[in-house]
């Protein structure tokens, strides 16, 4: 933000942009089934390949995602393990790409499909690998334990206990990261720790009770025995919590002089029913 | 001689906000409520430690957004300030409720709180709580160590990965060495967000040692001999940590979770919205907006919207008795794992968010102190550790490469990468590359350029705060995030387009330096490639 101060070059109100002028397209994993991809292409891009479509005879079709499994293959365009296609519709410029398939690599081309099947290219992405959901069949020759010892620190890692055979913990680790119960909803003071209790109608009452008064502003008052500062012009004002049963407030002033004393108690009762 | 070790590691964080243009700012009682609520109890609970000679381990994380608003001098006077106006309210309440003795001695007991922290915050540590934690350290038992820079959360920093994430780490490095007189030995990464390959960042960094969720250690390459119940080395021979799933649940659970207990304090019934609006005026927002002051009465009761008046001392048997539930419980899991781990003793790392302890859940301080107490004086089955300690027993661990992981909601990305959220990266990406492209064209600037540059580095890490994204998701206070995330974007991109015109004006780079002022002594050549 600005600092406000003459001299200063004023300086447009920013608003995020809705691209840089790049054409590109960048793969984010969100999880093991799911990669997520935002992309800008540049008008003269487009303009481009409509012209070389057209030039070639064919006609566009549809503009596209392919996304591309690359897992263990050094990419070239035309070396992947296999792709699937999805249609973009409308103006969008993010998508939430459902793969299925953790512990694979993928790399995303964002084209356009021409009426006889040729695809041309806007952009490539970075090439990203969903995690594996689950336990490594790799195992450590020096730190090799006994296929059952595995499940069982698995289990207790799980917080599952022992005594729970491979399969059963297995399936729970499963339904566990599935279901998720992690703190994520409570790392930052913004958010709740614990939801109050559905408020669907409700009421609340309380009471308190104002005492307040006037005297002589050099008068000495105590209220319940108890000492009170006045306010410059001698007026004074208490406020109490009322609990339910009786209170007597003996209010006393006595001048400065001590000469004169005089005593009020107000009597208050309240009762809840 | 102990069976097995439990690490209990706390996690200190807010995010960096700081507004001397306003008097009263509504996201600054953050901080206040924290210092008031966690740090200062925790510190409480600590120096009784001490004072008692109480031999305790204990780990905690102190991000570098929150050591530099501690730090801070303006904070520190808008605290006191904070403070002494709770103070006041105190003293009202205390005549207010004088009729009613189960509120009474309760307006008490927050007054003669809010008058302690005073004084241990003002006196004891001159305003700076960062000389309490490094005073807890340097005396033993404490470890403080670090977090990212900014909270930054690194799995998704897919632009110049490795530069953006190098930033991070090293920032907060290099700020931890100027306070503690060393390099820290162990980071929290923001959110438990690791990506392989980070590891070897982190080593370069000096730093020995990092945390991830479980599925992070258990869902790790080759498989893990011994679960989450010993560290790992990754490729890079750093150690990680596993989170065990148990304790975690004991605490974090919000069904069968301590904080849930009847007896403790009702968070949601606070005297800012309870009373009557004339009187709690000053002590509310400056607009007239109900705010939570920390002033609460109330226990939980039950799931029921009557509350009944807190009761410290049940809440405090509470405490106590879940305090032995738990030393209890790890117990029986060390004897478990006691013949599962050849000649190793096992580690439990118990990691929580230091703020749930005494802002949300009351009672947690008081909490940590009987499980400390208890663990040092009932039983032998298991002692207190630090990870930093129990890396010094054994010469040799297992290689393994952590998998992609969080700890947050479904264990991934899904909370910072979602619809309310994703539209961030795209300009994230974009600073960071901007950055890079900079830093590494104009190695060696001076002056006004230079300053610049190292500003643009302040905004692009404060705007890479995790913070923003986990609030425009869980929707409260978004306004402010997106502000925030806004303003950064727009200082980033001024700068950017002033020092590629070379039309830079020393008054705008001085208004930046002065309003985001976090890391002095940043040196933008970290975005160097």
């Amino acid at each position: 933000m600005a600092v406000e101060k003459p001299g200063l070059r004023d300086r447009k109100t920013f608003r995020f942009p809705s691209g840089y002028g790049d054409n590109k397209i960048v793969l984010l994993v969100r999880d093991p089934w799911w990669i997520f991809a935002y992309w800008e292409i540049r008008k003269e891009k487009t303009d481009e390949i409509t012209r070389k479509i057209s030039d070639s005879g064919d006609e566009c079709e549809k503009s596209i995602l392919r996304v591309y499994d690359v897992t263990g293959v050094n990419f070239n365009g035309h070396n992947a393990n296999s792709y699937f296609d999805i249609e973009l519709k409308g103006l969008a410029s993010t998508w939430y790409i459902n793969v299925s398939s953790p512990d694979r690599s993928w790399v995303v081309d964002i084209g356009v499909l021409t009426k006889k099947g040729n695809f041309y290219l806007l952009a490539r992405s970075n090439a990203v690998h969903t995690p594996r959901f689950g336990m490594s069949d790799q195992l450590d020759a020096e730190w090799m334990i006994p296929e059952d010892e595995y499940w069982k620190m698995f289990g207790l890692s799980g917080g599952f206990g022992v005594g729970k055979g491979s399969l059963e913990v297995r399936e729970m680790i499963k339904k566990r990261f599935e279901e998720q119960i992690t703190s994520g909803a409570i790392s930052s003071s913004a958010s709740f720790y614990r939801k109050p209790a559905a408020r669907k109608f409700w009421l609340v009452v309380n009471t308190e009770l104002i005492v307040y008064g006037a005297t002589e502003p050099d008068a000495k008052v105590t209220v319940q025995g108890k000492e009170i500062t006045l306010r410059p012009d001698g007026t004074f004002s208490l406020r109490f919590a009322l609990p339910d049963g009786k209170q007597v407030i003996p209010v006393e002033a006595a001048s400065n002089d001590g000469i004169d004393h005089l005593k009020i108690t107000p009597i208050v009762t309240r009762k809840t029913e | 001689m102990p069976k097995g070790y439990l690490a209990i590691v706390l996690h200190a964080h807010l995010p960096y906000v700081r507004h001397p243009e306003h008097d009263d700012f509504l996201e600054e009682d953050w901080l206040f409520e924290a210092i008031t609520e966690t740090y200062i109890p925790l510190i409480k609970v600590l120096d009784g430690f001490v004072r008692d000679g109480v031999d305790y381990r204990l780990t905690i994380s102190l991000s570098p957004t929150l050591m530099s608003m501690l730090m801070d001098g303006h904070l520190q006077s808008k605290y006191l300030k904070h403070l002494d106006k709770l103070i006041e309210l105190s003293e009202k309440e205390i005549e207010r409720t004088k009729w009613d003795e189960r509120f009474n001695k309760l307006a008490e007991m927050y007054h003669s709180n809010f008058i302690e922290a005073r004084h241990i915050f003002k006196d004891v540590y001159h305003s700076n709580l960062v000389n309490a934690f490094k005073h807890f350290q340097d005396a033993g038992g404490l470890e403080v160590i670090t977090c990212c820079a900014t909270h930054g959360f690194l799995p998704l920093m897919e632009v110049e990965r490795r530069i953006a994430v190098r930033a991070q780490v090293k920032v907060a490095a290099d700020m931890y060495e100027k306070i503690f007189g060393r390099r820290p030995l162990g980071i929290w990464l923001p959110e438990c967000g690791y990506n392989p390959g980070d590891d070897e960042i982190l080593k370069k960094e000096g730093i020995k040692y990092f945390f991830v969720d479980t599925h992070g250690v258990l869902f790790g390459t080759p498989r893990p001999r011994f679960g989450v119940f010993s560290p790992y080395l990754t490729k890079h021979g750093v150690a990680v940590f596993g989170r065990d799933t148990e304790s975690s649940k004991a605490v974090w659970s919000a069904v069968e979770g301590y904080p849930g207990d009847y007896n403790y304090r009702e968070f949601y019934r606070d005297i800012g919205f309870d009373l009557d609006h004339d009187y709690i005026r000053p002590y509310i927002n400056a607009d007239g907006t109900r705010v939570m002051t920390g002033i609460k009465y109330h226990r939980i009761t039950g799931i029921t919207n009557h509350k009944e008046p807190y009761v410290p001392e049940y809440a405090r048997d509470t405490a106590a008795n879940q305090a032995g539930n738990f030393m209890f419980n790890r117990e029986r899991q060390i004897e478990h794992l006691a013949g599962q781990m050849g000649d190793r003793k096992p580690i439990i790392v118990a990691p929580y968010d230091a703020e749930l302890f005494g802002h949300w859940w009351y009672e947690g301080p008081q909490w940590i102190d009987f499980l400390v107490r208890k663990i040092r004086y009932d039983q032998d089955t298991i002692a207190l550790t630090t990870p930093g300690e129990y890396l010094k027993k054994y010469k040799k661990y297992q290689v393994l490469t952590p998998s992609f992981s969080s700890w947050g909601w479904k264990g991934y990305c899904e909370v910072w990468l979602e619809g309310s959220n994703d539209w961030l990266y795209r300009h994230l990406h974009k600073m960071t590359e901007r950055m890079v492209e900079l830093a590494s064209t104009r190695k060696h600037a001076k002056g006004i350029v230079q300053r610049a540059l190292n500003q643009m580095a302040r905004e692009l890490l404060l705007a890479q705060s995790s913070d923003w994204a986990f609030i425009m998701k869980t929707g409260s206070h978004v306004t402010y995030a997106v502000e925030r995330m806004r303003a950064h974007t727009e200082n980033f991109n001024e700068l950017y387009e002033d020092v590629k015109n070379n039309n830079l004006e020393e008054d705008y780079v001085k208004g930046l330096e002065e309003k985001n002022n976090i890391f002095p002594d940043i040196d933008y050549s970290i975005y160097s490639s």
